[in-house]
This record gives structure tokens, C-alpha cells and sequence, in this order.
């Protein structure tokens, strides 16, 4: 997508979300006519001492966790050995279609997703995660093989060389993927959300928790300007892997 | 599509307008007059795990859909992890188990309705209601769950014995009153006290469940102080859903609280004297066996089990156990091409568990979504499905641990879905088969599961 046709769609959802981020069903479209796609405010990721995240000095597979879109809801990042597939066709729960372009970077191998698995909900959280990516190197359950997105409680498997398609276990659709542009200095921003979100059912859901954290409402409060990125294992007490 | 700011506030108004529509009928409600089917309208009985899912499944596919759910009681229980309540765990509580009816009902804008069911009209297509009166479907989905088989394990006890062995020993399968009966009985045990557990024969709900409780109840005597045993009264010869895992972990754990008994037919109780009567055989070939009698405090008799008889008013084809026959794969009535049925009460061969209902409601509503739309669904779609079911069981309490097992489910040549387990040592483990990482995911599944049926 041109950079301008975003700037468009950014200015016409900014004002769809002043109204109430809960109440607009997911089917939105951009310009040119992408389903599920829904642009947020463009922020840049930045490590724990706030110095810019660089695409070019990613570990490989490592779980790189920021806050996006919201302050409460939690993706992952991953800068995968080879590059995913291009123009993925994917299917929501309702039948909506999507088409996830490709991976980020010169090689098409940086992805993230909306860390919210889309069977119940599962994500990281500071006391543990069970949610994550498995390294091609690791093994798990889920799938036959790894390299692949695990929910380690119920054993949903999402690939991210896939647009996050769901490859095994009981999830009835995808992750929603953060749409990324990599600037010429080699910064990482975040733009936008692909794909069906859980992020009123992950409110609604952890209500409690979440007013605990972030106060009555500052778990929906949108990330501006800036998201901070830590590895899964400094954000997370106990990486539980099945 | 470039949306104007006139567009969004159409749309929120919408989606306002949307999330406003349920209806509740309660018991107290007058009798209504049938209301008639739309040409999508399902009507769901039984609001466990299948129906529970199934009611917001189908809203969510398909918001054309008019879905009402119908259950006798007033109040959800879940039953997975309730032997963790029984066995004492930290930070476990009755509350964690629950959930109202209502708040799924009106989020996702279906009709819960708390009644039970009389009788079943496959020609009118309506199912006649104790309280509410005729409800009109096109597609009948039934999730009746289990009921216990007394009758046919004990022919010798008339309906008062029956009546006074439910009360007296609670088998605590189906959740509520039987587990508060249970925990009861269980915190009067003292010194020297024993606590029986005769697993169901054949097929029946949760098959880890007879055993997972009983490495719960060792947990809690041990805790507690009390010098009892636990004694398993089993038929299986040893050969149980993740036995090596179980029998690793009683042994490691609890080995001066646990009994266990492979070959043993219980063939009478005295719930007054408290007295177990049963024949124990020494292996396979003895056939006599020597008659023992057990004093006990706590029998937690779990007997037999059958099909809820909601499959046979149906009138639709089902096995001698009452178990509804399967159209191949799909979670469609043999019998009965607008009856389909979920959770326990189907004859796929698939372990009737909390997780295996909620994917079969997702199955099934992928079919009837299909159907009322006028459309087929592959019902081999994503066959074989590896860990379609996850299923834990707590093991320890301190520190609280778990093992667990996957099944992949296949489209068996038979000619129904199968199950293939396996039970496998988890990362943090040292080589065992429980471990403290895999107690944690027994919570979140359990959360997970709660989400799915009432977030």
C-alpha cells in the first residue's frame, strides 16, 4: 500500500475510533479494498533504554514483545529465518476473506502478531507466558513442526510464514498480524492491525485483571507515538512451553 | 471505501442496535404460545460445555440465526479441575467453577431459556418445554451430556436403595450439589478413615477423572494430616487414561495414601454400616475371585454411565447405552438430517471430555451454519486434527503439578471420528511425566474454557 492511501485511511479510522473503539464491527476496509484491515496510530519501537528498535540488528527468532495497539494488548515480533509467503488468502471465523501481503524488511522475514491467541485468549503475561513463537530449532505439540506461534494451554499452532494461519490445534481462525513499515533508517514502525482482532473479547474478558494493571481505563488507551520492546523472556517471569 | 465521519456514527449505531436484542424466559414465566421457526432457527438442549459453545458460535458465524438454549438447571458448574477444589489447592474456589447463564445469553444475543425438556416432535419440529411452553426449531442440536446407570450395574437395589446410594455416595461427575455433598463428607475424615473409589465401567464422562481424584484426595489427607488411605476399587487391570503418568506420580507423591486395586467387581454398599462389598481376583484367568467387605467414610461410588435419555425422546437411532448413532463424521442424527448432537451423548470415538465438546460444538456449527445457508460442509475438513483435545489432570498440591495428554482426532475407517492419545513428559519435568509448568497451563486451559463458554 502507498503511503499516501494510508494516511487517508489513518485519518478516517482515527475518527471512527473517537466514537467507540468497542462498538465498530470488524469489516472495516482500506482504500484499496482490504478486508479486516484497520490502521491505528503509527508508532515506533523502541528498546528498553529507548533508543530505536533496527530492523537489520534483530536477534533471530526471538520473541520481541511491545504493546499494540492498545496498552493492554500485547504482539510479538520475529524476525524468521526465511521469508514468509506472499499475498496469503485467509479466512476469519465469519467467513470474512483477508490477503496478508508478506513479511517486513529487505527479506520479507520480520512479522508480528496480536500475542492474543484466537481460540480463548491466552497472552503473555508478566507472571508467565504460554503463549509464544517457537524457534525452528525448538520443538512443541502443537505442530509437527516448529517455527511456528503456540498456545502452550490449549496447543493452538498459527504460522507466521502463513499470515498467522492457524495449522493446528482448535483455533477456528488466525492471529491478527501489526502491520509494519520499515523506514530507509532502518527503524521499525507499527501502522496498522490485519486480520480479525480479539481485542474487545481480551477487554471484556480480563476486565478485572486489566483494572488492576492499567487503572478502569487505561487498558484501551491507544499506544501513541512510541512502543517500548522487550524480549519475551525479560517480559515474562516463566515461559511455559508445550 | 473511504468512510465519512456520517458513516461511522450509522455504523456504531448499528452495532449499538445489535448488541441490545436477547430475550430471557425464566421458570417463573407463564406458558407461551410456540413460537414459530424463522427458517434459521436452532434450538440448542443442554447448556454445558457443547451447547454453551455451540449458542455463541452460531451467533457469531451467523447473526441470521435465531438460537435458543434450553437447561433444566439455573446455574453453569464446570466439572473439569473440580477434583483440585475437592483436593485442597491453593487458591481454588467455588467461584472459579460457576457462571450465570444470562450474561452469555444477552452479549451474544441468544435465548436462554431455564426450563426442561417433556417431550420431542421430529414430524412439528418442536420441543415441548416443563415451563415455557412449545419452542419451534429447524435444526435440533442436542447436548444432553450423561446419566448415571445404577439400574442395569446393580440389579439388585430397587429405586429407594438407588435413591439412598446417589445421596450417600456422590459420584461427583456432574457437577453442583454432588461435589458440595462430596467435600462435605471429605472434610469429616479423621485418622485411620478410608476413602473408596470405584471407577465406572465401560464408557464414561471424563475418564481421568476417578483417578486424577484420587491423587486430589491423598493430596488433601496428606496436607491435612490425617492418617487415611485412599482405596481404587478398578476393573481396568492398570490399564486407565494416563495410567504410567498417574501411577508415576501416587508412587513419587502420595505412595503411603494410595491402594490401588486392578481386578475387583463391587457388588454391593451398605450406606448405613458403611461397608463396600466386592470381589477381588487375583489376575485375568480367576474367574471366582475372594469376597472382601471395606468399612469406609467416603465411598465415591462412580457408577456406570448412559446417555441422557433426552437422546432416546428424541426418538432419533442411538446404541444400547443410549448413545446417539452418528451420520459418518459430521455431528449430524443418523436418523434425523435437522438433529444434530454434541458433547458426551454421540458414539464417535472420542474422549468424552470439556475440550472435545467445545471442539465438536465448533465442528457441528460449521455443518448447520453450511446447511441453513444451503450449502455443504466437508465433514473431513482439517481431518486429522492433532490435539484437538488437550486434557489435564492436577496431580500434586504442593507444589501443585499436572500431567496431561493430546488426542488427535482422525476419520477412522469405521466409518466415525477417532481419538489417538498421547501422554507426554513435559519440558520442565526432569524426566518426569508432571511438572509444576504443565499445573500452570491446567489453570489457563481452565480459564480458556470459561472464556469460551461465557466471555
Amino acid at each position: 500500500m502507498k503511503r499516501r492511501s494510508f494516511l487517508k485511511i489513518s485519518a478516517s479510522t482515527a475518527a471512527a475510533v473517537a466514537v467507540s473503539p468497542s462498538l465498530i464491527a470488524e469489516t472495516l476496509k482500506s482504500e484499496d479494498g482490504k478486508a479486516l484491515f484497520k490502521a491505528y496510530e503509527k508508532v515506533q519501537l523502541k528498546d528498553a533504554e529507548g533508543n530505536p528498535l533496527k530492523a537489520s540488528k534483530l536477534v533471530k527468532e526471538e520473541n520481541y514483545v511491545f504493546m499494540y495497539p492498545h496498552a493492554a494488548t500485547p504482539a510479538i515480533l520475529v524476525d524468521l529465518p526465511e521469508p514468509t509467503q506472499k499475498e496469503v488468502k485467509l479466512k476469519a471465523e465469519d467467513g470474512t476473506e483477508y490477503i496478508y501481503t508478506s513479511g517486513s524488511g529487505s527479506k520479507g522475514t520480520i512479522v508480528a502478531f496480536s500475542a492474543i491467541c484466537a481460540h480463548q485468549l491466552t497472552h503473555p503475561q508478566k507472571a508467565m507466558s504460554m503463549f509464544q513463537y517457537v524457534p525452528t530449532t525448538g520443538k512443541t505439540l502443537a505442530y509437527e513442526k516448529p517455527g511456528v506461534f503456540v498456545c502452550s494451554s490449549h496447543l493452538a499452532a498459527y504460522d507466521p510464514k502463513q499470515g498467522g494461519k492457524v495449522v493446528g490445534g482448535p483455533a477456528n481462525q488466525g492471529l491478527a498480524s501489526i502491520v509494519l513499515e520499515i523506514d530507509k533508517d532502518d527503524n521499525i514502525w507499527a501502522v496498522a492491525v490485519l486480520g480479525p482482532n480479539k481485542f474487545q473479547e481480551f477487554f471484556d474478558a480480563f476486565k478485572t485483571e486489566h483494572k488492576a494493571e492499567f487503572g478502569r481505563r487505561g487498558a484501551k488507551k491507544l499506544i501513541a507515538t512510541e512502543a517500548k520492546v522487550v524480549t519475551l523472556k525479560n517480559y515474562s517471569a516463566e515461559l511455559i512451553q508445550a | 471505501m473511504a468512510m465519512d465521519r456520517r458513516d461511522t456514527f450509522k455504523l456504531a449505531g448499528v452495532a449499538a442496535a445489535a448488541a441490545v436484542i436477547p430475550t430471557m424466559a425464566t421458570a417463573s414465566e407463564k406458558k407461551v404460545a410456540a413460537k414459530k421457526a424463522t427458517g434459521k432457527s436452532v434450538v440448542i438442549i443442554g447448556a454445558g460445555f457443547g451447547g454453551l459453545t455451540m449458542a455463541k458460535a452460531l451467533r457469531k458465524s451467523d447473526k441470521s440465526i435465531e438460537v435458543t438454549l434450553i437447561e433444566k438447571r439455573s446455574m453453569h458448574m464446570a466439572c473439569p479441575l473440580s477434583n483440585g477444589l475437592l483436593g485442597g489447592l491453593d487458591n481454588m474456589s467455588l467461584s472459579m467453577f460457576v457462571g450465570d447463564y444470562g450474561q452469555p445469553a444477552m452479549k451474544h444475543g441468544y435465548t436462554f431459556v431455564n426450563s426442561e425438556v417433556m417431550s420431542i416432535d421430529r414430524k412439528a419440529k418442536t420441543v415441548t418445554t416443563s415451563t415455557a411452553g412449545d419452542i419451534a426449531y429447524d435444526i435440533l442440536v442436542l447436548s444432553p451430556g450423561i446419566a448415571y446407570d445404577y439400574e442395569k450395574q446393580f440389579p439388585k437395589w430397587d429405586a429407594t436403595k438407588i435413591a439412598h446410594v446417589t445421596q450417600a455416595c456422590p459420584a461427583a461427575l456432574m457437577p453442583g450439589n454432588e461435589h458440595i455433598a462430596l467435600k462435605r463428607q471429605l472434610e469429616n475424615m479423621d485418622d485411620g478413615n478410608v476413602y473408596i473409589v470405584p471407577p465406572a465401567k465401560g464408557k464414561f464422562r471424563c475418564p481421568p477423572a476417578p483417578y486424577e481424584r484420587t491423587a486430589m484426595i491423598a493430596n488433601y489427607l496428606k496436607n491435612e494430616g490425617i492418617k487415611g488411605k485412599v482405596i481404587v476399587l478398578d476393573t481396568r487391570g492398570g490399564k486407565f487414561a494416563k495410567a504410567a503418568a498417574f501411577k508415576e506420580s501416587w508412587k513419587d507423591l502420595f505412595a503411603d495414601f494410595i491402594e490401588y486395586k486392578g481386578l475387583t467387581e463391587v457388588t454391593d454398599i451398605d450406606p448405613v454400616a458403611k461397608t463396600i462389598t466386592f470381589t477381588e481376583f487375583k489376575d485375568v484367568d480367576d474367574e471366582k475371585g475372594t469376597v472382601k467387605t471395606e468399612k469406609y467414610e467416603v465411598c465415591n461410588l462412580i457408577p456406570n454411565n448412559k446417555c441422557s435419555p433426552v437422546i432416546a425422546m428424541a426418538d432419533i437411532e442411538h446404541n444400547g447405552a443410549g448413545y446417539a448413532m452418528m451420520d459418518g463424521y459430521s455431528f449430524r442424527s443418523k436418523s434425523d438430517k435437522n438433529v444434530y448432537v454434541i458433547g458426551d451423548a454421540v458414539t464417535h470415538k472420542i474422549p468424552p471430555s470439556g475440550q472435545t465438546a467445545i471442539w465438536g460444538a465448533h465442528r457441528a456449527t460449521g455443518q448447520i451454519v453450511a446447511q441453513l445457508n444451503g450449502k455443504v460442509k466437508d465433514t473431513k475438513e482439517g481431518l486429522p486434527a492433532k490435539a484437538a483435545n488437550v486434557c489435564f489432570s492436577m496431580v500434586g498440591g504442593k507444589p501443585e503439578e499436572a500431567i496431561m495428554v493430546t488426542h488427535t482426532f482422525t476419520a477412522d475407517k469405521s466409518g466415525v471420528l477417532k481419538g489417538a492419545g498421547n501422554v507426554p513428559k513435559p519440558k520442565d519435568g526432569k524426566g518426569k511425566f508432571r511438572s509444576a509448568g504443565t499445573a500452570k497451563a491446567t489453570r489457563e486451559w481452565f480459564g480458556g474454557v470459561m472464556r469460551e463458554m461465557f466471555a
